[in-house]
């Protein structure tokens, strides 16, 4: 016999789970999306389009922009885990 | 009374499962060796990669903030975006080629999520000892001895962090420039930030996480099994011969005692990074790290029995079928990657190091000079895509009599730099007529070979 010590391990709560994850793949998509993003458009010729006085410089664009993604992913898998875990049960009584 | 440790502590979020922690056991052996090395490679890689030079500037530099990606010799530009998409295409097929071929043989070896974590528990080791050290070390009460151990872990595993956000931010902006910042306490915000953030990440995922990444939060562990079939290398544990399993003397004949191979002594749980136990079957916990082959082997040696009741095998092969390498998946998957590699190898080296844009003047379709001539004009965009600067002789082709205006017979653009220039092209009106196709083509005088024709178009009256 395994003691109980070895086995089972760690492990994660049913939120927390939900929270690891919604939080890591909403970064993961997120990242992707800010690569596809900006390597087509250039973050200071969209901020000269919006608000020309704006001159917040690059790499605040691209830092705009990546957290920009990663709100609207992340709410977006936070949601949609949300859904999936509070749906009515399915009755397997009465079929 | 006895000390209170933490399981007859009440828990503050009875919500929560029992959160045991794994301190995996150390173990030597030919895949320890193996990770071990590839650990190395890897990190040593990582941390070495942006202090490179060529050319007297870094070798392999993502420089964001001026839109640049340096890569030895090259320089690629946004518009070289598709090389970026092929090159994705070309790693995730080759994660779906050898997950095919030999499992996950990534997550063991090679994942950042494995190596790092590998790298923190060797230092947790050498400042906190042995496995059973470790777990007397943290039942035991706060005392100087733990103090000093558990201060002198986190004093490394923070330094090692703060490191791994320096490089990594280091790839993206020139490190050594960016190493002065630091000493003269000049760093912009957001680099700070960037670093920080890594590092902070890379100290909670492989200090802390660890295993739970891998079990929780992969994707990848999730859907490998899609990539799998009954050919693909795992790693087992022979049921056949190992059971029934259970404790002996080394002396005891074990046919006699009609036991198996397995002596129970669950060394491969302890050193399970993820905290399975091999023998109840393939899990999607197990990493392919192959700590329990080694340790598995180990007493296998002890015993004076043959290795290999736990080892790398196909579920084909432990039932005793015939494996087989080649299969339509393997295949496919190798010729996939053998024309994408071969199509991005080809493109990067026919290149041409121009870019050329043809804007026409949206503002007017056509200009009536005098003398009978018809004008229309243009905006060029020549990027001149190597790193020295280089001259080009501008010309246009495909209505008779045109020629350009205002365009000097040598134009200089600087290495790596955009040149816009205003373009004026003309024509007798007797040859204009309608909407007609013409060709821009730039043409580097040092070397005629490097050629860049656009299309674009020239309208003249329609009577």
């Amino acid at each position: 016999m395994v003691s109980e010590e070895y086995r089972g391990a760690r492990k994660w709560s049913r939120n927390k789970q939900a929270v690891a994850t919604v939080v890591w793949i909403s970064f993961l998509t997120a990242a992707v999306a800010t690569m596809l993003f900006f390597a087509l458009l250039d973050p200071l010729e969209l901020l000269a389009a919006f608000d020309p006085d704006l001159d917040i410089g690059r790499q605040a664009g691209y830092a705009a922009g990546f957290f920009f993604f990663w709100v609207i992913t992340a709410g977006c898998s936070a949601v949609t885990a949300w859904l999936v875990r509070t749906a009515p049960k399915r009755d397997t009584k009465h079929r | 009374m006895s000390t209170p440790t933490n399981t007859d502590r009440p828990r503050a979020a009875t919500l929560y499962e029992s959160a045991k922690k794994i301190y995996p056991r150390e173990i030597k052996g030919r895949f320890e060796s193996l990770s071990t090395l590839a650990t190395n490679v890897l990190l040593g890689l990582f941390y070495l990669v942006p202090w490179l030079l060529w050319d007297g500037r870094q070798a392999f530099l993502f420089d964001l903030p001026a839109r640049k990606f340096y890569l030895l010799g090259l320089t690629l530009w946004p518009q070289d975006f598709p090389y970026l998409a092929l090159l994705l295409m070309i790693a995730a097929l080759s994660l779906f080629f050898f997950t095919a071929l030999a499992g996950r043989l990534w997550c063991g070896f090679a994942c950042p999520q494995t190596v790092w974590a590998e790298a923190f528990i060797w230092m947790e080791q050498i400042t906190e000892g042995t496995r059973s050290q470790r777990m007397k070390l943290d039942k035991a009460p706060w005392n100087w001895n733990k103090l000093r151990r558990k201060g002198s872990k986190q004093f490394l595993w923070i330094t090692f962090s703060l490191w791994t956000g320096f490089t990594f931010v280091g790839y993206f902006m020139p490190i050594r420039q960016l190493g002065l910042d630091i000493v003269a306490l000049g760093v912009g915000g957001w680099t700070l930030f960037w670093g920080l953030f890594y590092g902070f990440a890379t100290y909670g995922n492989a200090g802390y996480m660890r295993e739970q990444v891998c079990k929780y939060m992969c994707p990848y562990a999730r859907f490998q099994s899609a990539m799998f079939d009954k050919d693909t290398l795992i790693i087992s544990y022979d049921e056949g011969r190992g059971e029934p399993r259970g404790g002996r003397k080394r002396s005891v004949d074990r046919k006699k005692e009609k036991l198996g191979d397995c002596i129970d002594c669950t060394l491969c749980v302890q050193v399970c990074p993820t905290g399975i136990d091999i023998r109840d079957g393939l899990q999607y916990e197990c990493i392919a790290c192959a700590a329990c082959i080694d340790a598995c082997d180990s007493i296998m040696d002890k015993m004076d029995y043959p290795r290999g009741l736990v080892r790398f095998t196909t579920e084909n092969a432990l039932d005793g079928r015939k494996a087989r390498l080649l299969r339509p998946r393997v295949f496919i998957y190798a010729t996939l990657l053998l024309v994408l590699t071969s199509g991005l190898i080809t493109s990067m080296v026919t290149r041409t190091p121009i870019i050329l844009d043809v804007i026409r003047d949206r503002n007017s379709l056509y200009r009536e000079l005098s003398g009978d001539l018809i004008e229309n004009i243009y905006t060029l965009k020549i990027i001149n895509q190597s790193n020295e600067p280089r001259s080009f002789r501008l010309s246009v082709a495909g209505v008779t009599g045109l020629s350009l205006d205002g365009v000097p017979d040598e134009i200089v653009v600087a290495g790596g730099g955009v040149l816009s220039l205003p373009v004026r092209a003309r024509t007798q009106r007797d040859n204009a007529y309608g909407i007609m196709n013409i060709t821009f083509a730039v043409t580097a005088i040092d070397d005629e070979s490097i050629v860049m024709i656009e299309d674009s178009r020239f309208l003249g009256p329609t009577p």
